[in-house]
């Protein structure tokens, strides 16, 4: 009889140890570092949708979790949430993956439109310093030199938002300096006509 | 027999377990769940992450607690569900998810509206400075002031359009504040202008007397009007559009300053064509005594550089009608202009220059 007991309770334990599968702890933290590693690499602005879709991953992993941990710890099984804590941890590592690539996009576009823009500027300070000058065109090459002069200061400003990572606000301040760059070239060739006639 | 019994009443046991364990259990708030989750994107989308960023956060973390409260309550046997606090929890985060996408796009709209404003303030400001600054002789002095204007005006405009409202603003301010210092060189003009005033028209009344009581040609030049008067007898007999010095807003003060003096001179050499570089010319007696006694004082007080010079050969000439200020200091009418003119002057004509004649002719 004692023996049938001692079997029965083996059993049991046996059972107990089974159903008390571990909960997926170091998944979980890895897919919670990818979402922040994912955030960091400024995804949300990025890569959005992307990064919407291994956050949503994430919680409903945690939420599988969650369930599993509410349960009586013999009919838990976490083989579920293990599986979505991976899948979260890929999905957060290419949000990651797929902001630094926008990043960069953006970054390189930005980077082309300001080499365009110190072109136009150097342009336009070698046309000013080309001028005919002299009675007739003296006051205009002084307005087109302050204007010049401005547009470097405004193209500086352009740099320090780039270098801040502010690319939108750069690139919108480059255009604006490349417009005004261009029309001081035209400014320069008018200038040089009227002083050749006169 | 009894064993039938025990078999059915195992049976029964067994039957109502998973009755109770499977059936008649709530249902999960998942429509809640997706409805918030949907929310919380559009508010993402509305610009929530930069405009009401707390009201998204909150709504996000609402979210996230309500899941989880939903997942523990699927975790208990069916009879003890209870899906009410997860419900509530993700109703009041799919609210604050709306109230964050209601938010950030209100801020974008008022945004929008009051850059937008600004900027048709400051577009304004330029058009009437321009029209303003046309009609003036201070206009080299405030023109860079005014592009100063324009290039944040025209970069304001640019950010708007990327979405980036404040560094618009931003820019919208410095050109108004462009326009500001534009607005106090032409007010320091005009207050120069206003106390000399007086002395210019003494000098237009002198020369017409002159002209009058000797019944001799005079000339008077209106740099305010662009205007060379020819007059005989103290009276107007005709009128030339005159260009000056492209610094024309002051009296002169030293050589290269660009400006065409401001006093009393007379002609001192006639010059036919060949003999002036400008077609014809008429050369008057600048610098005067007055001239010398300014550029000296001004050299004094430090205005201008010990090493300036006074300057010399201003002349009224041809090659005119430019419709712009560009000579060195002289007074520059058109040939056709010049011919006519110089059949009534000679040496000795009275040449009286003025800012501003005021009320005459």
């Amino acid at each position: 009889m004692l023996k049938r007991v001692s079997l029965v309770l083996v059993a049991l334990t046996l059972l107990v140890i089974a159903g008390c599968s571990k909960a997926p702890e170091v998944e979980m933290q890895a897919a919670q570092a990818g979402l922040d590693a994912a955030k960091t690499a400024e995804a949300q602005d990025y890569a959005p949708d992307a990064y919407r879709t291994a956050s949503d991953t994430l919680n409903a992993a945690m939420a599988a979790k969650q369930e599993q941990d509410s349960k009586f710890a013999l009919f838990r099984s976490y083989g579920k949430s293990k599986e979505m804590f991976v899948r979260a941890k890929a999905l957060a590592d290419n949000a990651a993956t797929q902001a630094a690539q926008e990043k960069e996009r953006v970054k390189q576009e930005v980077t082309n439109l300001i080499t365009q823009a110190q072109a136009a500027i150097d342009s336009a300070a070698a046309a000013l310093k080309k001028a005919p000058k002299g009675k007739g065109n003296k006051a205009e090459i002084e307005l087109i030199n302050n204007d010049l002069v401005d547009v470097q200061a405004s193209f500086t400003e352009a740099q320090n938002d780039f270098n801040a990572g502010k690319y939108k606000v750069a690139q919108a301040k480059v255009e604006a300096v490349m417009q005004k760059a261009n029309s001081i070239i035209n400014e320069i060739a008018m200038a040089a006509a009227k002083k050749a006639g006169k | 027999m009894r064993k039938f019994i025990i078999g059915l009443g195992i049976l029964l046991v067994v039957t109502a377990a998973i009755v109770i364990l499977f059936v008649g259990a709530p249902n999960p708030p998942v429509v809640s769940l997706e409805r918030a989750k949907q929310m919380l994107n559009k508010a993402e989308k509305a610009g929530a992450l930069r405009y009401s960023s707390e009201m998204y956060r909150s709504a996000e973390d609402l979210i996230k607690i309500g899941w989880m409260e939903m997942a523990r309550q699927n975790g208990r046997l069916a009879p003890f569900r209870n899906y009410k606090t997860a419900d509530s929890l993700l109703t009041l985060a799919y609210q604050k998810g709306e109230d964050a996408a209601e938010r950030a796009e209100q801020t974008i709209q008022n945004l929008q509206a009051t850059v937008q404003g600004e900027r048709n303030q400051l577009y304004d400001e330029l058009l009437e400075w321009r029209e303003s600054l046309n009609g003036t002789l201070a206009k080299n002095d405030g023109e860079a002031y005014w592009n100063r204007a324009e290039l944040a005006y025209k970069t304001s405009e640019k950010l708007m359009n990327t979405g980036e409202y404040e560094e618009a603003r931003s820019k919208i301010i410095l050109g108004k504040e462009s326009l500001r210092r534009l607005g106090k060189i032409v007010a320091e003009y005009s207050n120069d202008e206003a106390q000399k005033l007086h002395i210019w028209g003494r000098w237009v009344e002198e020369t017409l007397e002159h002209s009058r009581a000797t019944g001799s040609y005079a000339l008077i030049v209106d740099k305010g009007k662009h205007k060379t008067y020819l007059v005989l007898g103290g009276r107007l007999k005709m009128t030339f559009n005159c260009d000056l010095g492209y610094n024309p807003s002051t009296q002169k003060l030293f050589a290269g300053d660009g400006a065409t003096p401001e006093g009393k001179y007379y002609v001192t050499a006639v010059k036919n064509n060949g003999a002036s570089k400008y077609y014809r010319a008429l050369l008057i007696n600048y610098p005067n005594a007055t001239d010398r006694q300014r550029f000296a004082e001004s050299k004094a007080r430090g205005i201008i550089s010990k090493r300036s010079r006074i300057g010399g050969l201003i002349e009224i000439h041809g090659e005119g009608g430019r419709d712009r200020d560009w000579t060195e200091g002289c007074v520059a009418l058109s040939n056709r202009d010049m011919d006519r003119l110089m059949q009534f002057v000679s040496i000795g004509t009275p040449v009286t220059i003025v800012r501003r004649a005021n009320n005459w002719p």
